[in-house]
């Protein structure tokens, strides 16, 4: 969906979107579809969309910014991730909560990698995986990267 | 105490079309019709709830995976119930990461509700890990933990 066409929709109709399309990830996350990535993706379409239009302060705008952050690691997309924790933790209105809320994610999300890559990460040299995902991103490539 | 799960989408806009159906589903796969009569417990209060809903068409069992049927059934009866006792209205879904599933609002105030189904069991168990799960919720709102069982139909709901 392009942004001018998100840009038509209101609080009120993104949250059915938006609650709609978290239990569609869930099912397909829980059938174990390779379609639960793409499901993911739009959860956080919607949720970025939400963060736009509400104040950072109030209740739904914090949700939505976690919320799009959550969704983005769900997704498999750990650089947008990063970027939108950079960027709603530059807020100088997010609560205090909302602030705990993404770096718990961010913690959690570093400790899944060095779970997962237990030599990298006794080796200090997980931000070299960073680096070598940017590279590969950049290259043409026919099937999608795994998360 | 009426929880009427067919007119579920018409008070709560942001639910799932099919969450009232599930509910139904849920219910008569365990042998009842509409109206059944549940006992409520909840925060140690006893009441008494009667389930209405339209009836589903059983042939959908064959396509819908059990346990889905389980755990939104037990949502729509969730949600029908804190809307009949206090006028919570479904606002939106939560992620996983927020430790419960619905963002409930009522006038100025909000409630995050985590659900969970099961056929037949014990529920006050199930009500005690709900409870540690929705209580690691960090949004600034009350919270619910509701618990639904439909073979003998109840409903256990609990704050922390």
């Amino acid at each position: 969906m392009k942004n001018a066409e998100m840009a038509l929709y209101s609080e009120d109709e993104l949250d059915v979107l938006v609650s709609n399309a978290i239990r569609r990830a869930e099912i397909l996350d829980e059938l174990g579809s390779p379609a639960a990535q793409d499901a993911w993706h739009e959860v956080m379409v919607y949720e970025e969309r939400l963060a736009s239009i509400l104040e950072p302060s109030a209740l739904t705008g914090g949700i939505a910014r976690v919320g799009s952050i959550l969704a983005a690691f769900a997704a498999g997309k750990r650089d947008e991730a990063v970027r939108l924790a950079s960027r709603f933790l530059a807020e100088p209105s997010l609560p205090h909560e909302r602030r705990a809320a993404i770096d718990r994610i961010l913690k959690e999300d570093q400790e899944r990698l060095e779970l997962r890559y237990p030599a990298l990460a006794t080796k200090v040299r997980l931000s070299e995986l960073q680096q070598w995902r940017d590279e590969a991103a950049k290259q043409p490539r026919v099937f999608p990267l795994v998360a | 105490m009426r929880l009427v799960l067919h007119e579920l989408s018409n008070v709560h806009p942001v639910l799932p079309i099919d969450y009232h159906k599930f509910g139904g589903l849920a219910l008569q796969r365990s042998g009842h019709v509409s109206p059944v009569i549940a006992p409520i417990v909840h925060n140690g209060e006893e009441l008494e709830g009667s389930i209405e809903w339209a009836k589903q068409n059983m042939d959908f069992m064959d396509m819908i995976d059990s346990n889905r049927v389980t755990e939104d059934g037990a949502e729509a009866v969730a949600i029908a119930y804190v809307y009949s006792k206090a006028g919570w209205v479904a606002k939106r879904r939560l992620q996983k990461g927020e430790s419960a599933d619905w963002l409930m609002v009522n006038n100025d105030s909000c409630l995050a509700l985590e659900v969970s189904g099961t056929i037949s069991g014990d529920l006050t168990s199930r009500l005690s890990e709900k409870m540690k799960q929705v209580v690691r919720c960090s949004l600034p709102v009350e919270k619910l933990a509701v618990v639904v069982r439909f073979e003998t139909p109840s409903v256990l709901a609990a704050s922390p």
